[in-house]
C-alpha cells in the first residue's frame, strides 16, 4: 500500500516537472513565432526613497512608451507586457529584484532602473544572466563596462570633459566672458566626477578651467545631505566670481540660489549640473539666467524639426504626466533619455527578429538603433557603447527652458548677464 | 564677517532643528514613546503648508490655523492609541516606524513623489532678509528662531509654574506614584501628544518656507533631530533649544572653516565625544 502511495507521489512530482520543464521552453528564448502570449519586459524603478521623484517621471515615459507599441501592433507580433517593481532606491533591493524577474519569472526582457547606482546593480545582474540592457540615465560611462548595456542618455565617454568643455565653450562666446568661476560640487557619484574626475583620469572642471586660464574661487565640495545652504552662498559673494558652476543634483540650485538671494547677492551666470527642471523655474527672478544641461527640450523650433509624432509624445506625457499629479510636466531630458532607452529596447528585439539575449546585443553593436528625440545611435563596445553626445546647454529665459548651445541647434541665443 | 555669518545663519537654523526635536524629546521623556510618527506629521504640515498657499493662495504663515488644530487632533489621537494599546518604549520605536512607512507612502500618493516648492508668488519669505550692516538675518530661519525661542519659553513656563505641568513632571518621575497621587495619565498623555503634534505642524510650516518638499525628506531629519534631542537631554526643553542652536552654528562654522563635506563629521564626533562625557545630555545637571 505505501509502496502504490509512494508511486502515486512520484508520478505526480514527474508530471508537475514535466509540466514546469516545458512552460520553461515555451516562456523562454526562441519562443515560437505563433505564440500569442505577451512579451514580458521587466524591471524596476526607484517609486519611493530617494530617487523617487525622477523615477515618476520614468515610469509615466515607459507606459505611455508600452500603450503606443502595442496600440501599432506589439513587438514581433505579439503585445508587450511591462513588469515593473519599486526598488525603493535602494541598491541592494535593485539587485534582488532583478535576479527575481531573470531567474524566477522569467520576463523576455529587461530595461535598466534610474540612477548611477541602481543602473550598475542590475547591469551586474544583467551580465551575469547574459541579458541585454539599454538603459536610462547613467552617465559614468568609466564604469559601465558591461558589453551589452546601452544608455538611453550619453555625454560621450568621458563626461568630466566634455560637461566642462560645452561650458567653457558657450560662455566664451559672450561678449563679456567669464574669467573668474566658482565650483561648488555635491559629492554625489555622478556629479563629483565632473568637477574632479576620477582614480584613473583626473581631469574635471577645475582643471579644465585652470588650464583655459581661468580664476577658480572658492572650490568647494559638498555632502548630499547639505541642509545649511548660507555658508556656501556667503563664501560664493565675498570671491564675487563671474560664473558659479555648481555640480549638483535635485534642488542644490534652488537651495544656492535662494540662499544666496537672502544675503542680498545673485550671481552674474551660475550652470547647475542635474537640477530637477520645475522647482527653479518657481524660484522667479531669482533663477532667471540659470544655465544646465539637456538631450531634449519641447521648444517650438525643435519640435518643428522632429515633425508630428515627437509632438504628440510630448503632449500625450503632459496629460499623463498631470494625471499622476506631477508638478512638472514637462516631456524634457528624463522623459526622453527613458523614450530612447525603449527605442533601443525595440530596435535590438526587431533587428534580431527575436528575443535572444545575444542576438539583440550583437544586432545593435552592427546596427544602431533609429530613436525619435536622438536620429540614428551607434553603439561601440571599445567606449562602452556610448553613443556621440546630443547633450546640449539650456538656460531659464523668460520663466522657461530653452535650449541656447551650441548654436547651430539653439532654439534661443545665450544671454549673458544684464549689464552693470 | 564670512564666520560670523555662518554661525548666524546655522543659529538660526538650529531653531528649526529645535522645533523639530521637542516634540519629539517631550513624548520620549514624558511618556516614553520614541515617536517617528513625528516626522510623519511634520511632513504632512509641511505639504499642507504648501497645497493651502499654492490653490487658496493663503499666505504660508496663516495656514497654521488649519494645520496647527489637525495635528494637535492626530497627535492626540496617536498618543491615545499607543496608551489603549500598551505599547512600550522599544515597541513605540518600531510601531511608529511603520506608521512613518505608511504616511510617506500616504502622501507620496497624494502629491507624488516629485519635488513639491511653493512659489515666490505665494511665498515672499523664501528669499526675504533682514540686515543689520553686513550681516543678515534670512527671514525663514528668523522666524524658525524666535517661534523655537517662544515656544520653548512658554512650554517651560507651563511645566514648572501650572499644575499640569507638574503633574507631568512627576508622572514622568514615576508613574506609579503619580497615578496613587490622582494624576489621571491618560487624559494628560493625550494633550501632550496633541500639544506636539501642533510643534510638528509648526515646523512643517517652517520647513516648507525655505525648501522643496518630497516624501523622502521625513528620513533626512532623523540625524539631526536626534542628535539635538539626545544632546539637549531627553525631556529637556531648555535643552533641546540649546543643542538645536549648538549643533546650527557648529555646522555653520565648520562648513566655512574646513569645508561643507567637513560638518557631519565633526559635528557628530562632537555628539560622541559630548555624549561620553555627559551621556544625559549636555544641558541636563548631574544632580537630575
Amino acid at each position: 500500500m505505501r509502496r502504490r502511495g509512494s508511486a502515486v507521489v512520484a508520478t505526480v512530482l514527474l508530471l508537475a516537472i514535466t509540466a514546469c520543464e516545458s512552460k520553461s521552453e515555451s516562456d523562454g528564448e526562441g519562443a515560437p513565432a505563433a505564440s500569442t502570449e505577451p512579451i514580458v519586459v521587466g524591471s524596476t524603478l526607484s517609486l519611493s526613497g530617494a530617487f523617487a521623484a525622477t523615477g515618476a517621471i520614468h515610469k509615466i515615459a515607459g507606459e505611455q512608451f508600452v500603450a503606443r507599441l502595442n496600440a501599432k501592433g506589439g513587438l514581433l507580433g505579439r503585445q508587450v507586457q511591462w513588469v515593473v517593481r519599486d526598488d525603493e532606491s535602494d541598491q541592494a533591493k535593485v539587485s534582488t529584484l532583478y535576479e527575481q524577474l531573470i531567474s524566477q519569472e522569467r520576463v523576455d526582457l529587461i530595461i535598466g532602473p534610474y540612477a548611477t547606482p541602481n543602473i550598475l546593480s542590475a547591469m551586474a545582474v544583467a551580465q551575469r544572466h547574459g541579458y541585454t540592457m539599454p538603459h536610462h540615465t547613467s552617465v559614468l560611462a568609466p564604469l559601465m563596462t558591461y558589453e551589452c548595456q546601452f544608455p538611453g542618455w550619453s555625454i560621450g565617454p568621458k563626461p568630466n570633459e566634455f560637461v566642462p568643455n560645452q561650458l567653457f565653450d558657450a560662455v566664451a562666446s559672450l561678449p563679456n566672458p567669464p574669467k573668474k568661476v566658482a565650483i561648488l560640487t555635491n559629492q554625489n557619484g555622478s556629479t563629483d566626477f565632473v568637477s574632479y574626475g576620477s582614480q584613473s583620469d583626473q581631469t574635471g572642471a577645475v582643471s579644465i578651467a585652470k588650464q583655459r586660464g581661468l580664476t577658480v574661487a572658492p572650490e568647494i565640495r559638498y555632502p548630499p545631505s547639505t541642509t545649511d545652504w548660507a555658508p556656501l552662498a556667503a563664501q560664493v559673494r565675498d570671491a564675487a566670481p563671474d560664473l558659479v558652476i555648481n555640480h549638483g543634483l535635485g534642488v542644490d540650485p534652488v537651495n544656492l540660489l535662494q540662499a544666496m538671494a537672502q544675503l542680498g547677492y545673485k550671481p552674474p551666470l551660475m550652470f547647475s549640473l542635474f537640477p530637477a527642471p520645475g522647482p527653479p523655474l518657481g524660484l522667479g527672478p531669482a533663477a532667471e539666467g540659470l544655465l544646465s544641461v539637456t538631450i531634449f527640450e519641447p521648444n517650438k523650433s525643435t519640435l518643428d524639426k522632429l515633425g508630428k509624432e515627437a509632438t504628440e509624445i510630448v503632449e500625450e506625457f503632459k496629460t499623463r504626466a498631470t494625471d499622476a499629479k506631477l508638478p512638472y510636466t514637462v516631456f524634457e531630458t528624463q522623459a526622453a533619455a527613458s523614450w530612447t532607452a525603449w527605442e533601443i529596447l525595440v530596435a535590438a528585439v526587431e533587428r534580431s527578429g527575436g528575443l535572444d539575449q545575444k542576438a539583440m546585443c550583437d544586432k545593435l553593436h552592427s546596427d544602431g538603433a533609429d530613436t525619435t528625440f536622438n536620429g540614428h545611435l551607434d553603439f561601440d563596445p571599445a567606449v562602452h557603447n556610448f553613443w556621440r553626445t546630443t547633450q546640449q546647454i539650456k538656460q531659464i529665459q523668460s520663466k522657461d527652458w530653452v535650449t541656447v548651445w551650441p548654436a547651430d541647434r539653439a532654439a534661443a541665443k545665450l544671454q549673458g548677464p544684464p549689464a552693470a | 564677517m564670512i564666520t560670523i555669518q555662518s554661525a548666524l545663519t546655522g543659529l538660526l537654523l538650529g531653531g528649526l532643528y529645535a522645533l523639530m526635536a521637542a516634540g519629539v524629546s517631550v513624548t520620549w521623556g514624558v511618556l516614553r514613546i520614541i515617536n517617528l510618527a513625528h516626522f510623519g506629521m511634520i511632513l504632512i504640515s509641511a505639504y499642507l503648508t504648501f497645497q493651502l498657499a499654492s490653490d487658496w493662495g493663503l499666505d504660508p504663515i496663516l495656514t497654521l490655523a488649519v494645520t496647527v488644530p489637525a495635528m494637535f487632533v492626530a497627535g492626540g489621537a496617536l498618543q491615545w492609541a499607543y496608551d489603549r494599546l500598551g505599547i512600550s518604549e522599544l515597541n513605540s520605536l518600531l510601531a511608529s516606524f511603520g506608521l512613518l512607512i505608511v504616511i510617506v507612502q500616504l502622501v507620496s500618493n497624494v502629491w507624488s513623489a516629485d519635488f513639491q516648492r511653493m512659489s515666490a508668488a505665494v511665498n515672499p519669505y523664501a528669499t526675504a532678509s533682514v540686515g543689520i550692516g553686513r550681516l543678515v538675518f534670512p527671514v525663514t530661519t528668523l522666524l524658525a528662531f524666535l517661534v523655537a525661542v517662544a515656544f520653548i519659553a512658554a512650554a517651560e513656563l507651563v511645566l514648572r509654574r501650572t499644575f499640569a505641568g507638574r503633574a507631568l513632571r512627576a508622572f514622568a518621575e514615576d508613574r506609579t506614584i503619580a497615578s496613587a497621587f490622582g494624576i489621571d495619565h491618560r487624559r494628560l498623555g493625550i494633550v501632550l501628544g496633541g500639544l506636539s503634534g501642533a510643534t510638528a505642524a509648526v515646523a512643517g510650516m517652517l520647513f516648507a518656507l525655505a525648501n522643496a518638499l518630497t516624501p523622502a525628506t521625513a528620513f533626512e531629519w532623523f540625524g539631526i533631530v536626534f542628535a539635538v534631542v539626545i544632546l539637549g537631554g531627553i525631556g529637556h526643553l531648555t535643552g533641546t533649544l540649546a543643542a538645536g542652536l549648538l549643533v546650527g552654528a557648529l555646522s555653520g562654522v565648520v562648513s566655512v572653516l574646513l569645508s561643507p563635506a567637513a560638518a557631519p563629521f565633526v559635528l557628530f564626533t562632537a555628539i560622541v565625544l559630548a555624549l561620553l562625557l555627559r551621556p544625559r545630555g549636555l544641558f541636563v545637571r548631574a544632580a537630575q
